[in-house]
């Protein structure tokens, strides 16, 4: 493994300016000097290793059983961003940024605030926004996370809260309000289908599905000063079955995450999915790119913001409410479908026709 | 004790880790001697101290004890405690900067007046010049004399790509001892 170009003429010179004597590990030393550790060598890690691991399931448990995240279309790009994060240990190559610190480094943060932005457009019109009753679908966004309480995300549409999700993880209930319409929708996650997920995706098998697809290594960048390291991840047929299609038909995505080489930690998740016509695309073809920041970490978010209480003044979203967002033809896919008996739908376009209900 | 310690050199890192997981602290001894060289060499070459290194490389230790659990591929013990050293030396440097005022680096025509025949002091700043990812390489190989197998294994790299990495260092060092006025 020698080569003509290798300049064996400084070896000599670097042995002499960087050799050192290094003593040998004392363990027992060690062990003096750090009894808590040298403690838990010595009893087992018989409970903090159970809470390693049911803390990793518990951050998946909060994503997968969410019916928000699952049911989003954002669902492949957390779901990407999950299995890099909180995935087994694993560092591919040895460049800047080692995956596996970045896990540990996420694995330590109790609370986060993400800041970014979603944009639903349709695919082929010239990237035209989607118009959604009357409100453009570019929705500015803060996340609030908290391993301990939840998972609360707040879309504004020209600076006004246009949808709140707030996902309470004692309580294991999501609540969405639309203040725009004064509206709220609560359920409880679904342990059925959460299980399947569960089962099919688990952190242990995560990361191999991941790795079932390309995924390309960015290079070097500057964002905001900090400089980073990206990571492309292309689309994962695992991953684009992981719902029905008829619910979250995901034709194809890209995840792009960017790791901060300093800390360690990711500055900024990009992804860019087209979905198909399905019922979360309220049954269009749309093209979603969403960008988060990571703004804040392990600061005090107050209890409250999880609260999963709707407010007074606002009434339950119902199916009738739901339908009147709904294009006839996608209605029309709903029947053909079964998720709607096709006599009630034209019940209520005979209804429909008496008048519009206007926004309150 | 002497046996327990032979049948132990010969045993994998990763049937090291599930012993020390099951309350095995020799294990996790084990492991201590076996990577400590290679903690500090990595540490000295972020930190360019030898005793912070070795503080740093002590506290990796601690850190991977207490996060053992949480590594998934006990195999792959080498190159997780290296990532967990690079983040603990640097924040010491981090640390370190904070308190002090920076190591003044002489530059251009300065050091050509000054050191432009120290051989010794051209050659620590080509190799305080180098990316951290090859100065990193040169000291695991220097520091030590680690074999390339040994560099290999601690970096989850093959020996080529070692080979390749130290070649490189050492053309960016010539170069610049070169640009500096040093003949051979």
């Amino acid at each position: 493994m020698k080569h003509d170009n290798d300049n064996r003429w400084l070896d000599p010179m670097l042995e002499r300016h960087i050799r050192r004597e290094i003593e040998p590990f004392d363990f027992e030393k060690w062990a003096e000097t750090h009894p808590d550790e040298a403690r838990l060598l010595r009893n087992g890690y018989k409970d903090s290793d159970q809470n390693a691991k049911t803390k990793t399931y518990e951050i998946w448990r909060f994503i997968m059983e969410s019916k928000v995240t699952r049911y989003s279309a954002a669902a492949a790009i957390i779901l990407a961003m999950t299995f890099v994060l909180f995935g087994p240990s694993w560092a591919p190559g040895n460049g800047s940024v080692v995956l596996a610190n970045v896990q540990q480094k996420v694995a330590e943060i109790d609370t986060m605030i993400i800041r970014g932005q979603k944009i639903f457009k349709h695919p082929g019109k010239d990237g035209e926004v989607f118009n959604f009753d009357g409100t453009k679908c570019v929705f500015d966004l803060v996340k609030y996370m908290s391993k301990e309480h939840g998972f609360v995300e707040e879309g504004y549409a020209d600076g006004n809260l246009f949808y709140r999700i707030t996902f309470n993880l004692s309580k294991k209930q999501t609540l969405i309000i639309f203040p725009p319409y004064k509206k709220y929708l609560t359920f409880p996650s679904m342990e059925s289908v959460a299980t399947i997920i569960e089962n099919f995706t688990t952190p242990n098998g995560a990361i191999d599905l991941l790795l079932e697809g390309d995924y390309k290594k960015l290079g070097k960048d500057k964002i905001d000063g900090v400089e980073v390291e990206g990571f492309e991840f292309q689309a994962v047929e695992s991953i684009k079955k992981i719902l029905p299609k008829t619910v979250l038909d995901i034709q194809d995505y890209t995840g792009k995450i960017w790791i901060g080489i300093e800390d360690q930690l990711p500055v900024r998740v990009e992804g860019d999915l087209c979905i198909g016509k399905s019922f979360m695309s309220m049954f269009n073809d749309l093209n979603l790119r969403e960008v988060n920041v990571l703004d804040k970490v392990n600061i005090e978010i107050d209890k409250d913001t999880f609260d999963i209480e709707p407010p007074d003044s606002y009434t339950e979203v119902t199916l009738s409410d739901i339908l009147q967002m709904i294009p006839v033809e996608a209605k029309a896919g709903l029947a053909g479908l079964g998720i709607l008996p096709v006599g009630f739908i034209a019940w209520k376009k005979r209804r429909k026709k008496k008048g519009t209900v206007a926004k309150q | 004790m002497r046996d327990d310690i032979g049948s132990m050199k010969d045993l994998e890192d990763r049937n090291l880790v599930q012993r020390a997981l099951k309350a095995d602290p020799a294990s996790f001894g084990e492991l201590c001697r076996r990577y400590y060289p290679s903690l500090v060499a990595v540490a000295d070459s972020i930190l360019l101290d030898h005793h912070l290194a070795e503080d740093a490389a002590q506290e990796t230790l601690a850190a991977a004890c207490r996060q053992l659990p949480k590594l998934r591929k006990p195999e792959q013990f080498g190159p997780w405690v290296v990532a967990i050293c690079r983040n603990i030396a640097r924040d010491m440097l981090r640390e370190r900067q904070r308190q002090r005022k920076p190591v003044k680096i002489c530059q251009g025509d300065q050091c050509d007046s000054e050191q432009a025949d120290d051989h010794k002091a051209i050659l620590a700043e080509a190799v305080q010049k180098l990316p951290g990812h090859l100065r990193e390489i040169v000291f695991l190989r220097f520091y030590n004399e680690m074999s390339y197998r040994q560099i290999a294994k601690v970096l989850d790299a093959t020996e080529q790509a070692i080979d390749g990495r130290l070649r490189r260092a050492k053309k960016k060092i010539a170069i610049y001892m070169k640009t500096k006025g040093f003949r051979r």
